[in-house]
C-alpha cells in the first residue's frame, strides 16, 4: 500500500517535471504542443488553402517552363575526364542514363 | 489445482526465482502470479521475434551477392536478388508486427511512444550528416577546381542543366507537398479523418510529380555520373536526395493507408509524425542542391 502510494506520488511528480500542466492529477491528458479543436479546424483550413496556392503556383510554373522547350548542347571533345570507363558494368558497356547521349540527341 | 501450481509445474524456475516452497515464494500464489500477468508499468516488453536474425541474414546475402555481382561472379545476381527479397520481406513483416502491437494490442503507451520519437529524430540527424558529406564533396571539388578539369567549374567541356528550367520548377513542388502534409497533420488533430486522407493524397501526388520531373531532368541531362568529378558529385548528391524523396513518399503512402483504415487518432499518430518530420527534412534539403549545385555550381 505504502509502496504503491509512493509510486503514484513519484509518477505524478515526474509528469509535473516533464509536462508542466499536463501532470495535474485528474486533468485530462493533453498533447503539449497541440492547440484546441477549434484552432485545429482553423489551421486545417489555412493549410488547405496554402496547399492549393502551392499547387496553382507549381502548375503555372510547369506550363510556362515546359512550353519554353530546352536547348541541346553539342557533344564536347573527348577530354580524358569525361566518359570514364575503368571496367565494364555488369549489364554491359553503357551506364544507366547513357543511351540517349549518343542516339537521338 | 490453482493457476500458480500449474505454472510451477510447467516452469520450475519460477519456484527457484521465488525462493522455493508453496508458501512465502514470490510467485507461488495465484494472486501474486496475477501481479506478473497484469502489467503494472507502461513499458512494452517485446515478444521474441525472428525478424532481427532474418534481416541480418538478408543483409549478409545482399552484401556478399552485391560484391559477387559487381565482380561478375557466377550466381552473384541471384544471391543479390534473394538478399534484397529477404530484406524487403523482413521489413514488411516486422513493421506489420509493430502495427499490430500498436493498434490491436495497445502496447504503445505514451512512454513507449518516446522510443520511436527519439529514434526518428536521431535517424533524421544521421541523414542530415549523410547528405552533408555529399555537399562537402561538391563544394570541395568546385571551390578550387583542379588543373585536371581545366581549373574551372563546371569542368571544361561539361554540359550543365539550366537551373531555371526543370530544377527551378522542381524546387517549389516539394515545399508545397510539405504544406500539404501540415494540412494533413492539422486535419488529424481536428479529427477530420476524410480531409486528412485527401491531404495525404495531395502530399503523395506532389511527391510523385517531383520524382517524375527529376527522372525527366536526368534523362535530358547533358552529362552523366561518369563525366568527371562534376558528374560524380552532381549525381551522387541529387540522386541520393531523389532516393530520399522516394523513401519519404512510401512512408507517406503507408500513413495515408493507415489514416484511411482509421489507425491514426488525435492522441496517437507517431508514425504519421515521423513521416511528416522526415518529409520536412527532405523538402528543406532540396533547397541546398538547388542553390549550391544547380545554380551556383552550374553557371
Amino acid at each position: 500500500m505504502a509502496a504503491s502510494m509512493a509510486r503514484s506520488g513519484l509518477r505524478s511528480a515526474s509528469l509535473l517535471l516533464r509536462g508542466g500542466a499536463k501532470g495535474r492529477a485528474g486533468a485530462p491528458t493533453k498533447r503539449s504542443f497541440s492547440a484546441s479543436a477549434h484552432d485545429d479546424a482553423y489551421e486545417t483550413a489555412k493549410w488547405e488553402k496554402i496547399t492549393y496556392a502551392g499547387i496553382v503556383t507549381c502548375t503555372t510554373l510547369a506550363i510556362y517552363n515546359l512550353s519554353k522547350g530546352h536547348h541541346h548542347g553539342e557533344e564536347p571533345p573527348a577530354y580524358p575526364y569525361l566518359h570514364i570507363r575503368n571496367k565494364e558494368f555488369p549489364w554491359g558497356p553503357n551506364s544507366l542514363f547513357e543511351k540517349k547521349h549518343h542516339a537521338d540527341h | 489445482m490453482s493457476l500458480a501450481c500449474q505454472i510451477e509445474g510447467k516452469f520450475p524456475f519460477f519456484t527457484t526465482l521465488g525462493g522455493g516452497g508453496l508458501k512465502g515464494g514470490l510467485h507461488t500464489t495465484g494472486a501474486k502470479w496475477f501481479m506478473i500477468e497484469s502489467q503494472r508499468h507502461s513499458y512494452h516488453l517485446v515478444d521474441p521475434s525472428p525478424w532481427p536474425i532474418s534481416g541480418s541474414l538478408g543483409a549478409l546475402a545482399t552484401t556478399v551477392g552485391g560484391v559477387m555481382y559487381m565482380h561478375s561472379f557466377q550466381g552473384g545476381a541471384t544471391l543479390l536478388s534473394l538478399g534484397l527479397i529477404f530484406i524487403l520481406y523482413t521489413m514488411l513483416v516486422w513493421w506489420r508486427d509493430v502495427l499490430r502491437e500498436s493498434t490491436l494490442e495497445g502496447h504503445h503507451t505514451k512512454a513507449v511512444q518516446l522510443g520511436p520519437r527519439y529514434g526518428s529524430i536521431l535517424f533524421i540527424v544521421s541523414e542530415v550528416m549523410f547528405l552533408f558529406a555529399f555537399f562537402w564533396a561538391s563544394s570541395h571539388s568546385s571551390l578550387a577546381p583542379t588543373v585536371e578539369i581545366g581549373g574551372i567549374w563546371p569542368p571544361k567541356g561539361i554540359g550543365v542543366l539550366d537551373p531555371w528550367e526543370i530544377p527551378f520548377l522542381n524546387t517549389p513542388i516539394l515545399p508545397s507537398s510539405g504544406a500539404a502534409v501540415t494540412w494533413a497533420h492539422h486535419a488529424i488533430l481536428a479529427k477530420k479523418e476524410k480531409r486528412a486522407v485527401l491531404a495525404l493524397v495531395a502530399t503523395v501526388s506532389l511527391a510523385l510529380v517531383s520524382t517524375g520531373f527529376q527522372g525527366m531532368e536526368y534523362y535530358q541531362a547533358p552529362s552523366n555520373i561518369s563525366d568527371s568529378i562534376y558528374g560524380s558529385t552532381f549525381f551522387l548528391a541529387t540522386g541520393f536526395h531523389g532516393f530520399h524523396v522516394i523513401i519519404g513518399t512510401l512512408f507517406l503512402i503507408i500513413c495515408g493507408i493507415r489514416q484511411y483504415l482509421g489507425h491514426l487518432t488525435k492522441e496517437h499518430h507517431v508514425g504519421f509524425e515521423a513521416a511528416a518530420w522526415y518529409w520536412h527534412f527532405v523538402d528543406v534539403v532540396r533547397l541546398f542542391p538547388f542553390v549550391s549545385i544547380y545554380w551556383w555550381g552550374g553557371i
